[in-house]
């Protein structure tokens, strides 16, 4: 695929390294020509300078060659006339747009493949936001993604002092549950992931990918040491976009809010949106503050102001205050591997969750979904094995899978199974597999039969 | 530094090298020349000893390299080359020593076209095809090479790509560096297919036509004759060879462009006007001052003018008349026109057109600013400005090629050379020229140089060829610095 990708940020950065590492033609293009260097430098992509909206640097681009669009700049405006260029070019180009302001996101009817023929509008906040929402419904994980419409979940967690698998194999762990219905799938230890076996040992801040039906998820997590009690008190830092968002989205689910935010014509615009949530005027790393607001009895502590040292500090002046759990927004990558270290409980990062729909979206075609993991080097993907794929009808053991790929779960008429060496995929099972990014392009290979048979 | 992904690529980049002898092998089969045991072993140590270092060093995991990897990769491949490159020579006999043999080898590889050998026109042909085709291969770049046709290079590639690419400013014509390195190797085959072809139609034979067509479109300048392309005495040739060596010196992203059809942006190209308008003024200035003074007619000035001012500007060093005895204006310019080279992105060497040009804005441009102090003012290429650092990078680039000619015109000056022999062979190695000026002229060659002076040019030819940064980079304490 060739794939134009505008604006070099953290964003455009990302997605562009792993596409031309999955083995797409990539060209970026950006204003800032000191930036292009740093990219070309760092991977194989083509750079271009010049404005994204325009039509001479598409040109040069060769949008009419391209596949893909992906209009990931600072600029709202820029995002959505570059992608309206290539919509006239060709409609069968995939148009990606990130727009941040709320004004324009509200609707994003109007910017649908049948009006402005835009394939995928993001907001990164809003993507952040439900990701925490849907965390928040699992207190104990660090990251929930659902499958199968949400029958199946994959719960990331870190594994701490409180849990007692640590240091046994898991055949071990697996034994002591009693049952076949969950999976290790993955576990990333000290940055890097490794593919579980049944000897591995756990080790205190690994951090697991346990796959299982949804209604087992909150056992399982119990049964790994995490605390599941459902909160009630949320204290947010911060009172921009995201936290406003967020509080709306709380609100709805009936939970008491306390908002700090420091400028006070904000405080009063907040005050007039939220009905029910506490505004405070103030700095929300304040340790009075903090603490005359009875931080020790709050559940979550949400830290999302645009500082993301603030977030951090915030956090972790909150937990030892006594707040229960403790998120912040962070935005580089680079940080959110501290994050266990540091005793912060989970982070937001609204690049991260870009990122991660545009590749969600981007593998649609193929399979029925496909989400980054964390620190993006391994993916879970969703799809339907077929008849004349080379996955089905032998038992698992048999199958020679590109080393760093499991199988994680199968959902067969319903009913969700947990599979291990003797399990046979059927045809017409949806099977969520793991997979290392490094050997996605094995992986695809793997299963072009499949691709070819829709083409 | 990781040693295991150095040498996995530097083997599989030996085990290629030695592939590349089969061409000379299959020609010396075929004519039942004494030189096939020569190159049979070669190949094999070329090849057992580069598989060997593929093995040990078996899947790195990642090929992504940083800079000083790049750095050290680009170096020591162009250093294992010189020593590969000579062990024909050495099995053969022909060269019976590794300094000369060695020189020989770099000499090729680097399209310098110095060379040791005298009674050329008597060698074997895998011999003096494996010259040319070293020359050849050297040209567009070994490593560039490898890159395109090995797979096994990923992300690296352009860290490896920026410390051979012979320009100051390194564009990537596709989104894939893989994908340009095999553009810019299939631009290089068509245009060396076609002068092939044309030679042929000047009554050269199959093997005298393809040794001539890898040493022009690489600007290398090994020849299969004593008396270089003097001896064919023929103006088709001439006109041939001198149409080619120009084409070969203009940047090859351009000569991409014209085959997508691109003309406008080959015309308004500034450094490709400058580059001719330079080969132009020398070559009247040159044919003025041979005519009557060598030649009577202004016809024949002219050819010949014209064929040596090519041939040394785009440091060639193909050669129709002894220019030694030419009068000193003729004989100034072309020492000067040494320092000036090809174009930036060609197979020429030197210091490149691209960067005198550039050069000679920065300085106008001070200039204008002493005129118009409040005026801004940016060097310009087309409609791009060249930013400061590159500028900067221009001019230490011109700083460091002036320092190292000096230093090494010095050296040798210290083994008891000639000044004209010791500045002319230090130019001519380190622009890739080829010959030079006295003891080093046209009609003699490097044999009689002592020992060590060979090895100074040696690393010469290589320092220009790898355009200085990559190799001094390596001699600084810092790069070794953990």
């Amino acid at each position: 695929m060739r794939i134009i990708v505008i604006g070099a940020g953290e964003v455009g950065y990302n997605i562009s390294d792993i596409l031309s590492r999955e083995g797409n033609d990539v060209v970026i293009i950006d204003r800032n020509e000191e930036r292009l260097k740093e990219v070309a430098e760092n991977i194989d992509v083509q750079t271009l300078q010049g404005s994204g909206s325009s039509p001479d640097i598409l040109k040069k681009a060769r949008l009419d060659q391209s596949d893909m669009i992906v209009a990931v700049t600072d600029s709202d405006e820029t995002n959505i006339v570059a992608c309206l260029l290539a919509a006239v070019q060709s409609r069968a180009i995939l148009k990606i747009a990130r727009i941040r302001n709320p004004d324009l996101n509200r609707d994003t009817k109007i910017f649908d493949r049948n009006h402005l023929g835009i394939d995928l509008c993001i907001n990164p906040e809003r993507e952040a936001v439900t990701s925490i929402i849907s965390l928040m419904e699992f207190p104990g994980a660090s990251e929930i993604i659902d499958f199968a419409e949400g029958r199946i979940k994959l719960a990331a967690f870190y594994v701490n002092g409180k849990c007692e698998a640590l240091g046994k194999e898991l055949r071990d762990v697996k034994n002591s549950w009693g049952a076949q219905d969950f999976l290790v799938a993955s576990i990333t230890r000290n940055g890097e992931p490794i593919v579980p076996t049944g000897k591995t040992v756990l080790q205190e801040n690994d951090y697991l990918f346990v796959l299982s039906e949804s209604q087992n998820v909150r056992n399982i997590l119990r049964f790994f040491g995490k605390d599941m009690a459902p909160p009630q008190r949320v204290f947010i830092m911060g009172g921009g976009n995201t936290a406003l968002m967020l509080s709306e989205a709380l609100e709805k689910k009936g939970l008491l809010l306390k908002i700090v935010e420091k400028r006070q014509d904000r405080c009063d615009y907040l005050a007039s949106v939220l009905d029910k949530a506490v505004i405070l005027h103030g700095d929300g790393t304040s340790q009075d503050l903090l603490k005359e607001e009875n931080i020790q009895d709050a559940d979550y502590f949400i830290a999302v102001t645009n500082d993301e040292e603030a977030n951090i500090l915030g956090a972790l002046l909150a937990k030892q205050l006594g707040a229960r759990k403790a998120i912040a927004l962070i935005n580089r990558v680079d940080y959110t591997h501290l994050v266990p270290f540091v005793g912060i409980d989970a982070v937001m990062n609204p690049r991260q969750a870009t990122i991660s729909k545009i590749l969600h979206f981007i593998r649609k075609g193929k399979i029925i979904s496909a989400t980054p993991l964390r620190d993006e080097k391994a993916e879970a993907v969703e799809f339907i094995a077929l008849e004349t794929s080379e996955i089905t009808k032998k038992p698992l053991k048999n199958i020679k899978f590109p080393k760093g790929a499991i199988v994680g779960a199968i959902l067969r008429n319903d009913k969700v199974r947990i599979p291990w060496g003797d399990s046979v995929i059927e045809p017409g099972d949806r099977v969520i597999l793991f997979t290392l990014r490094s050997v996605i392009p094995q992986m695809e290979k793997f299963l072009t039969v499949k691709l070819d048979y829709f083409a | 530094m990781k040693p295991a992904k150095i040498l996995f690529i530097l083997g599989a980049f030996l085990f290629f090298l030695g592939l590349m002898m089969l061409l000379p092998l299959a020609w010396s089969l075929a004519y039942g020349d004494p030189d096939v045991e020569a190159f049979a072993v070669s190949m094999f140590i070329t090849c057992s000893s580069g598989g060997f270092l593929y093995f040990i060093s078996r899947s790195p995991g990642e090929t992504t390299l940083n800079h000083r990897e790049g750095f050290f990769i680009v170096a020591a491949g162009w250093l294992l080359a010189g020593i590969v490159g000579s062990l024909p020579y050495l099995i053969h006999g022909v060269i019976p020593g590794f300094t000369d043999a060695f020189f020989e080898s770099v000499s090729g590889f680097t399209t310098t076209g110095a060379t040791i050998l005298t009674g050329i026109d008597g060698l074997p042909h895998g011999i003096l095809l494996w010259r040319s085709m070293t020359q050849w291969l050297g040209g567009m770049g070994i490593i560039i090479l490898s890159i395109a046709i090995l797979p096994l290079l990923g992300v690296g590639g352009m860290q490896l790509y920026k410390a051979e690419m012979p320009s100051p400013v390194k564009d990537k014509l596709t989104p894939r560096i893989t994908e340009t390195a095999r553009t810019l190797w299939s631009v290089y085959v068509i245009l060396s297919t076609a002068e092939f072809v044309l030679l042929l139609f000047g009554g050269l034979d199959p093997f005298e036509a393809l040794c001539h067509t890898f040493c022009t479109m690489a600007t290398g300048g090994f020849s299969t004759h004593d008396a270089s392309i003097a001896y064919f005495h023929s103006p088709y040739v001439d006109g041939v060879i001198t149409l080619f060596m120009i084409i070969a010196g203009v940047n090859f992203t351009l000569h991409h462009a014209l085959l997508l059809g691109d003309f406008r942006s080959v015309l308004k190209n500034g450094e490709l006007r400058f580059y001719l308008v330079l080969l132009l003024a020398g070559t009247l200035l040159v044919t003025f001052d041979l005519w009557k003074a060598v030649f009577d007619g202004l016809v024949e000035s002219f050819r010949y003018a014209l064929f040596q001012v090519v041939s040394i500007m785009t440091t060639t060093g193909f050669v129709t008349d002894n220019y030694a005895n030419w009068p000193s204006l003729s004989r100034f310019i072309l020492i000067l026109l040494m320092f000036v080279g090809g174009s930036a992105g060609s197979t020429g060497g030197s210091i490149k057109c691209l960067r005198i040009l550039l050069i000679f804005k920065h300085s106008s441009m001070e200039l204008y600013r002493l005129v118009h102090p409040h005026a801004v003012s940016a060097v310009k290429l087309g409609k791009r400005i060249v930013y400061p650092e590159t500028m900067a990078s221009i001019w230490g680039f011109f700083i460091l090629y002036l320092s190292m000619t000096v230093i090494a015109t010095i050296l040798l000056l210290l083994f008891g050379l000639d000044p004209l022999t010791a500045f002319s062979s230090v130019a001519a190695t380190m622009g890739n020229v080829g010959p030079g000026f006295g003891l080093v002229n046209p009609s003699s060659t490097y044999a009689d140089l002592p020992g060590p002076v060979k090895g100074i040019l040696s690393f010469c030819m290589i320092a220009g060829r790898l355009e200085i940064y990559t190799i001094l980079v390596l001699l600084t304490p810092e790069f070794w610095k953990k």
